[in-house]
């Protein structure tokens, strides 16, 4: 059983991964470069609270205990007696390594290190660390408080104590976990991606409207959104940095090439919902 | 019975696009003295009401309006079952005969190889046996007048193209037809370049009376729902192939993860990794691209059974 969990960044996914630590029962370390970050992470979570509260979903005197479980911490070696570290910053490689560089050396040697990054290699990720072997990845959904599952991604030289340590680590989060190799995309952003990338190859072929395909994969498929949708919702921008790092990350699979409609629409400033304008007009709403 | 839809189709086909005006055109040229061909025939002849199932064929002396299904199981059965639902005879044939634990039909349905000359709607459901099917629709367009309406499958090989196959060429439209499909609330159809809009609006009132939407979209291989999802499919095949995730994970991954309705490896199973296989084989072919190679472990389980599920990897 997990007691000690140390979490770098306090980000949304750092402050939902805190939360559902305090949950259930562990005591998080949650370090972030500045008090301001923290400050708004610890508020984030109140709030979140609070809701559960409000919904019945949670005992209002269990408030300030699970509070009292999340220590904010400006300072890494602040981490060190954590039995598993999850590192939640933005998707870049170099501060990735170099925060893992940090933390191999000021961590206790038989802690777990875990990288939430969606499209990153954790193999790359840990190529910097003394002990690669410790370094594996957690790749949580969202919105993280419902979403069950997490992909436990093995690096090339992740060990097996590390893998059973993130499974259990896993499990007492509440969450369900599932092995998956380290490439690009893991496994759930890879197998997905034809839905967008066959969806896009449509409309530049003229197949159908982008409505047309949303309506045909809604209501055929039966998903919950269409894939145009999908990308509205997620940002035209942060969908291309996405699937270029996988196509990247390839080689060059040309499976995982980007359509060059996502190109000429970021550089149009079309970048969905956030700009009120994608596939869809969203001018109204705002 | 009443099909409200085809009640009110008596108005005269319109004539706005370039397709319907030349197809009424040379129908009429070469038919001098019967009333011109579809378009115009079609519109007015295809009030369900006015159908008439002679019974002198011996298939039914009902007065309910007949469509003619014949392909793949478990298909025909499918449609089969949703046509007698709402209201209509069904008459049906299979490419291969069907094994009895395929063989559940409900009684209502007729089977007869051969195409009952008064039939409203005929139907041709194969993906796989590209020769089998070219035989039905000829089949089909010889037997059938020129007023009815050959809705194809046309995921594997175009309707423009199965329309070169037959003569009557106003009759055919794609659709997209895969195992299950027809159960969801919507259709995918797709008009050839010599479907008038008259074809396509009887098409439409057609699959209203099942309870059917339609949303018409450009004829090209696997169309828009078969083409993303199978490819999806394939994509899960390779991730296997490369011992990436277990299959069960993968289906747990995307539905609890993604938010798909069901894993691809239980989709695959559902729609049958056959047609899953024909739809990826003439995506290859028709697109001529290396993102369209199918994964070696797909083209091996659809060849020689199913047997995924007893992979494990890590």
């Amino acid at each position: 059983m997990l007691k000690h969990l140390g979490i770098v960044g306090a980000g949304t996914m750092g402050s939902g991964i805190a939360q559902l630590a305090a949950l259930s029962q562990i005591d998080v370390q949650l370090y972030d470069i500045n008090e301001t970050i923290l400050r708004r992470s610890i508020e984030r979570i109140k709030a979140d609270l609070r809701k559960m509260i409000n919904l019945g979903k949670l005992p209002h005197e269990e408030f300030n205990a699970i509070l009292d479980r999340i220590r904010t911490r400006t300072s890494l070696p602040d981490l060190g007696h954590c039995d598993c570290i999850v590192e939640s910053v933005i998707e870049d490689i170099r501060v990735k390594k170099d925060i893992f560089k940090h933390l191999d050396a000021n961590t206790k040697s038989n802690a777990v290190l875990a990288s939430t990054t969606s499209s990153l290699s954790i193999t790359s990720i840990a190529a910097l660390t003394r002990n690669p072997e410790r370094v594996i990845g957690l790749h949580f959904f969202h919105p993280i408080n419902t979403a069950a599952l997490v992909e436990v991604v093995k690096g090339y030289k992740t060990n097996t104590d590390t893998l059973d340590q993130a499974i259990e680590c896993v499990k007492s989060l509440g969450k369900d976990p599932i092995i998956v190799k380290d490439t690009p995309g893991f496994i759930a952003n890879r197998v997905s991606l034809p839905i967008f990338s066959e969806a896009l190859r449509l409309l530049g072929e003229n197949v159908a409207y982008a409505e047309q395909i949303d309506n045909i994969v809604k209501k055929v498929g039966g998903f919950p959104t269409g894939p145009f949708e999908t990308l509205d919702h997620m940002g035209i921008d942060s969908a291309l940095a996405e699937i270029e790092s996988l196509y990247v990350q390839s080689y060059g699979e040309p499976r995982l090439r980007p359509h060059p409609i996502l190109k000429q629409m970021m550089d149009s400033g079309l970048l969905g919902k956030k700009s009120t304008k994608g596939f869809f007009n969203y001018e109204e709403i705002k | 019975m009443e099909h409200k839809a085809l009640k009110k189709n008596k108005k005269k086909p319109e004539k706005n696009t370039k397709t319907a005006a030349k197809v009424t055109k040379t129908s009429s040229k070469s038919t001098k003295k019967e009333a011109p061909k579809a378009p115009s025939l079609i519109t007015e002849k295809f009030d369900l009401q006015k159908v008439e199932v002679p019974s002198s064929q011996g298939i039914y002396k009902s007065n309910k309006a007949l469509v003619y299904l014949v392909g793949e199981a478990p298909m025909v059965e499918q449609y089969a079952e949703l046509c007698i639902a709402h209201g209509y005879n069904v008459c049906a044939s299979w490419n291969k005969p069907l094994t009895e634990k395929q063989n559940t039909l409900s009684s209502g349905i007729k089977i007869s190889s051969i195409v009952p000359e008064n039939i409203s709607v005929a139907i041709e459901l194969t993906n796989i046996d590209i020769l089998s099917k070219k035989k039905n629709i000829e089949r089909l367009a010889k037997a059938l007048p020129e007023t009815a309406p050959i809705l194809s499958s046309s995921i594997t090989v175009t309707a423009t193209e199965q329309s070169a196959w037959i003569v009557g060429k106003h009759r055919l439209v794609g659709i997209a037809a895969l195992p299950t499909f027809i159960d969801k609330s919507l259709v995918e159809i797709a008009p050839t370049i010599y479907t008038p809009m008259a074809t396509l609006e009887v098409v439409s009132r057609f699959f209203l009376t099942i309870g059917k939407e339609i949303e018409i979209v450009q004829d090209r291989i696997g169309m828009v729902l078969p083409r993303i999802l199978c490819q999806v499919i394939n994509e899960a095949a390779f991730a296997i192939t490369e011992d990436i995730a277990a299959p069960d994970d993968i289906d747990k991954a995307l539905t609890l993860g993604m938010h798909f309705p069901r894993g691809p490896i239980e989709w695959a199973e559902q729609i049958g990794l056959d047609q899953v296989y024909a739809v990826l084989t003439a995506l290859h072919t028709d697109l001529q691209e290396e993102r369209y190679s199918i994964a070696a472990i797909l083209r091996q389980m659809a060849l020689t059974g199913i047997w995924w599920k007893q992979l494990t990897t890590h």
